[in-house]
C-alpha cells in the first residue's frame, strides 16, 4: 500500500473527497479510509472468494438438474441464493461491524481517531460508509458470478428478478452492518464483540425461527400472530421481501403468506421494507448514541 | 407550395378510398338471405366483409366465411346460434358478444347434435363456444380469447353440457374462465392449448374419455376432474399454473384415472389427488410423468388409496410428495412389479447396475412432517432454520419421523418425456448483469479504495492480531 502511495502523485485528501449534502467532509474522508482498509485487509477477499463461489455453485447446482429446458427459470436458483444469503450475508455483515470499532479500541488507534478534530459521530459514519461499500461490493462481485451461471446455463430469464434480489440483499447487508456496529460500540475487546455478533447471527437466523416454529405448535399461535412475529425478525423480512417481488404475493409461504398478502395487499412490500429499513435506523442512531456516550471527547 | 400540398392530400385521399372498398353497413340479414334461399345440406360461400347483427341457423347447411368474414354482434347477446343439427360452419370471425352473465352470451352457441365448428376466430365474447345436446359434434383449430374482466366473471371457452362423442382438439384458448366439460362421456381432447385463463380443461361427471397433447400454460389450475371416471391425461404439457390452488393436474372423487407421460412442471402443487379413486375396488395408475420445480410434486389427501406410482420422475419439487392433512400415503403404491419412481432427492446407490436403486427411498423429512401437522410454518420455508431441522432429523435418528410412504425400488434415471419447447430468451440481459455487477463493484473498489483519503493508522499492529 505504501509503495502504492508513494508512487501515485498523491493530491491533497480535501480535492478528492467531493462535498456531498447529508455527509461532512471528514465523514466522507473516514469512509474512503475504511473502504481502503477493508479492501487491503484480509477477512474482505476471503469473504468476497468465499460468497463468489458458493453463489455460484448454488446457481449452477439448482439449474443442473433443469438441464437447458429453462422451466425452472429463476425461481430455483433465487431459493437457493436466498438460503445462502440469509446464512452468510448477516454473518459477514455483523462480524465485520463488530470488529471495526471495538477492534480500533483494542489496539489503541480508536483515540488517535478520536484526536483528529471530528465528531465520533462522524467516525461512526464514515465507518458505516466505507464498510457498505466495502460489503456491497463483495456481495455484487459474488452475484456477478452467479448471473453469469445464469446467463450461461438458463438465458436471460429473470433479469429483474435477480437485480431485485440483489438490490434487497445490498440493503439486508446494510442493515446487519448496522446491528454489528450496535455490536461494536457496545464492547471493549475485538473478540468478543466477534462472539456476541456471531451469537446474535445465531439467533436471527435460527433460533428466533426455531423458536416460532416451537411456539406455533405448542401454543398454536394464529396466521397474523406468526406473520406479525416472523416479520419482526429482519432476515425473515428480507426473505419475505424477495419472495413477494419473485411470485408478486406470499401464497407460497402457506396460509400466513396467504393472510398477510390478502390483508396487507400492496402495502405488504413497503411494510417489510420498512421492518428491514427500521432495524437498521434504529441501530446505527443507537450505536451513534452510545459511541458519542462512551467517546472520552 | 400550399397548392401542392392539396394535390398530395387529394391524391391520397382518391388513392384510399380507391383502394378500400366502400362498405355499405351489412347487416346478419344478407347471410341469412342466403341460408333461406339455399337448399337443406348445400354449401354456401358468404362473400368477405364485415356483418353487424347476430345469426340464428336453423337449417342444415355448410357456411363457409374462407377466413375473411366477420360477424360482429355490437356487445348484444349471442352472436351465432346453431338450431339445426349437422351444421358446419368455418372460417368466420366472431367478435363482441353481450357480457351479461345470467343470459350467458356465448360466441357459438350450438343446440343440436352433429355440428362442426373449426378454423374460426372467437373475439371478446364472454362464453365462446356453447354446446347444449349437441352430441357427435366437431370443434377443431378454433381460436378463442375472452374479454377482459377478472377471471370469476369471464364465462367459459368451451362448453359441452350433456354432448357425447364430441372432438375438441387444436384450439387455442386465451384470457378465458375454463373450458369444461359437464356431463359429457366418450370425447377425444387433444391439442389444445389453454392459457392465461382460471381451469384449463375441467371435467364435471364426465366419463370414458381422453385428453392428450394439450398444452395448459399459466392458469389458475391446469386439469381439473370432478367425479368422472375412465379418463387417460397422456402426454399433456402443464406449466406454471400457480393460482390460489394452482393444481397442474387435480383429481377429485375419480375412478380408474390414467396419468401418464405428461410433464407437470413450475406449478404450485403438480398433481393433487383428493380421494380418488373413491370406490373401493378400483385403481389410479400414475405412470412415466415428468413431475418437477413444483412446490409440492404430489399432494394427497391421507385417505385416498389404491394409486399405483410407477416409472415418474420427481425433479426438484420444493416438496416431493405432500400429505393434505395428517396421515400417511401407505394405502398406495409407489412401485409396480419392482419399479419405483425417480427421485432427485434420493441418496442411495446402484451397485449391480439394474437401474434400480438398492436402498428404498423413504419420504421422511422432519420439516414436512411439522408442515403437515401445522400448514402456518410454510412461512419459515427457504429458511437456514429449514436446513437445521433436517440436519437434526438426520443427525438424530429417533428425530426422524414415520416415512410418509416408501418406494422399495427408486428409478436411477428419470423417465424420458417430450416436452414442448420452452421459449428461451436471450442470455444478453442477464450477461449485461453480470457484467455490470462485476465492473461496478471493481470500478467502486479500485477508484474508492486504492487513492489516499486519509493516512491509515500504523498498520503494524493489525497485521499481528487479525
Amino acid at each position: 500500500m505504501s509503495t502504492l502511495t508513494a508512487t501515485a502523485p498523491a493530491p491533497p485528501a480535501a480535492a478528492l473527497v467531493p462535498a456531498c449534502p447529508g455527509f461532512s467532509r471528514a465523514t466522507l474522508a473516514f469512509a474512503r479510509r475504511e473502504l481502503r482498509d477493508a479492501v487491503t485487509s484480509r477477512w474482505f477477499p476471503l469473504y468476497t472468494i468465499g460468497f463468489a463461489v458458493l453463489a455460484m455453485a448454488t446457481s449452477f447446482m439448482a439449474l443442473a438438474g433443469s438441464g437447458s429446458m429453462g422451466f425452472a427459470g429463476f425461481g430455483r436458483t433465487a431459493a437457493g441464493l436466498l438460503n445462502l444469503v440469509m446464512l452468510i450475508v448477516p454473518l459477514m455483515a455483523m462480524t465485520a461491524g463488530a470488529t471495526s470499532i471495538a477492534g480500533e479500541r483494542e489496539r489503541g488507534t480508536l483515540l488517535y481517531l478520536l484526536a483528529q478534530p471530528v465528531s465520533p459521530r462522524e467516525i461512526l459514519l464514515g465507518k458505516f460508509l466505507g464498510l457498505s461499500i466495502a460489503l456491497c461490493a463483495s456481495v455484487c462481485i459474488g452475484f456477478s458470478l452467479s448471473a453469469a451461471v445464469l446467463a450461461w446455463k438458463a438465458g436471460g430469464t429473470g433479469v429483474g428478478s435477480f437485480l431485485m434480489l440483489v438490490a434487497m440483499t445490498c440493503l439486508l447487508t446494510v442493515v446487519m452492518l448496522s446491528v454489528g456496529l450496535l455490536i461494536s460500540v457496545c464492547t471493549r475487546k475485538a473478540s468478543v464483540a466477534t462472539g456476541v455478533a456471531v451469537f446474535t447471527w445465531l439467533a436471527f437466523v435460527f433460533l428466533s425461527d426455531l423458536g416460532l416454529m416451537a411456539g406455533t405448535i405448542v401454543f398454536k399461535l394464529r396466521v397474523q400472530e406468526l406473520f406479525t412475529l416472523a416479520m419482526l425478525n429482519p432476515i425473515q423480512a428480507y426473505k419475505m421481501s424477495v419472495v413477494n417481488g419473485l411470485n408478486a404475493s406470499l401464497d407460497v409461504l402457506g396460509p400466513a403468506g396467504a393472510y398477510a398478502s390478502r390483508h396487507y395487499g400492496s402495502a405488504l412490500p413497503w411494510m417489510l421494507l420498512g421492518v428491514l429499513t427500521a432495524w437498521g435506523a434504529l441501530s446505527l442512531t443507537l450505536a451513534s448514541v452510545i459511541f458519542t456516550r462512551k467517546s472520552p471527547a | 407550395m400550399a397548392r401542392a400540398v392539396i394535390a398530395i392530400l387529394t391524391l391520397i385521399m382518391l388513392a384510399r378510398v380507391g383502394i378500400g372498398t366502400p362498405d355499405p353497413i351489412q347487416t346478419t340479414d344478407a347471410i341469412s338471405t342466403l341460408i333461406d334461399n339455399a337448399q337443406p345440406g348445400a354449401a354456401i360461400a358468404v362473400p368477405p366483409g364485415i356483418y353487424y347483427g347476430s345469426l340464428r341457423i336453423t337449417k342444415t347447411v355448410a357456411l363457409d366465411g374462407q377466413g375473411s368474414v366477420i360477424i360482429d354482434a355490437g356487445s348484444q347477446g349471442t352472436v351465432v346460434e346453431i338450431l339445426a343439427p349437422g351444421v358446419t360452419f368455418r372460417g368466420f370471425t366472431i367478435r363482441a358478444s353481450g357480457d351479461r352473465v345470467d343470459r350467458e352470451p356465448a360466441g357459438i352457441r350450438v343446440l343440436a347434435p352433429d355440428a362442426t365448428i373449426e378454423d374460426c376466430v372467437l373475439e371478446d365474447v364472454l362464453f365462446g363456444i356453447d354446446l347444449k345436446g349437441a352430441s357427435n359434434s366437431i370443434i377443431q383449430r378454433n381460436t378463442i380469447s375472452g374479454k377482459d374482466l377478472k377471471p370469476g366473471r369471464r364465462g367459459d371457452a368451451i362448453r359441452l353440457w350433456w354432448s357425447h362423442g364430441c372432438i375438441v382438439e387444436d384450439n387455442h384458448v386465451s384470457a378465458a374462465r375454463d373450458m369444461v366439460f359437464w356431463y359429457s362421456e366418450d370425447l377425444s381432447v387433444r391439442r389444445n392449448t389453454v392459457e392465461l385463463s382460471r381451469y384449463g380443461l375441467h371435467f364435471m361427471y364426465s366419463h370414458n374419455t381422453t385428453l392428450s397433447e394439450n398444452t395448459l400454460r399459466g392458469n389458475s389450475v391446469g386439469i381439473y376432474l370432478m367425479y368422472s371416471n375412465n379418463i387417460t391425461l397422456t402426454s399433456n404439457t402443464i406449466v406454471n399454473n400457480r393460482g390460489s390452488s394452482g393444481y397442474a393436474i387435480g383429481l377429485k372423487d375419480c375412478d380408474n384415472i390414467v396419468v401418464r407421460s405428461n410433464a407437470l412442471l413450475a406449478n404450485r402443487v403438480g398433481l393433487y389427488i383428493d380421494n380418488s379413486p373413491s370406490s373401493v375396488d378400483s385403481t389410479g395408475a400414475i405412470e412415466n410423468n415428468f413431475i418437477a420445480y413444483n412446490e409440492v410434486g404430489a399432494l394427497i389427501t391421507p385417505n385416498t388409496h389404491d394409486n399405483i406410482f410407477t416409472g415418474n420422475g420427481f425433479i426438484e419439487n420444493e416438496e416431493q410428495v405432500g400429505v393434505h392433512g395428517r396421515g400417511d400415503l401407505t394405502l398406495n403404491h409407489f412401485s409396480k412389479d419392482g419399479r419405483g419412481n425417480f427421485w432427485s432427492d434420493y441418496a442411495g446407490f446402484d451397485h449391480d447396475n439394474n437401474g434400480i436403486g438398492d436402498l428404498e427411498y423413504r419420504a421422511s423429512s422432519l420439516f414436512e412432517s411439522l408442515l403437515a401437522r401445522e400448514p402456518n410454518l410454510r412461512l419459515l420455508v427457504h429458511s437456514p432454520a429449514q436446513q437445521a431441522i433436517e440436519f437434526t432429523a438426520r443427525a438424530l435418528p429417533e428425530m426422524r419421523p414415520d416415512p410418509k410412504f416408501i418406494d422399495p425400488a427408486p428409478l436411477m434415471t428419470p423417465p424420458e418425456v417430450t416436452l414442448a419447447t420452452s421459449s428461451s430468451t436471450s442470455p444478453l440481459g442477464m450477461a449485461l448483469s453480470a457484467a455490470g455487477l462485476l465492473a461496478g463493484a471493481a470500478g467502486v473498489l479500485t477508484l474508492l479504495g486504492r487513492s489516499p483519503g486519509l493516512p491509515s493508522p500504523p498498520r503494524a499492529p493489525r497485521r499481528s492480531r487479525t
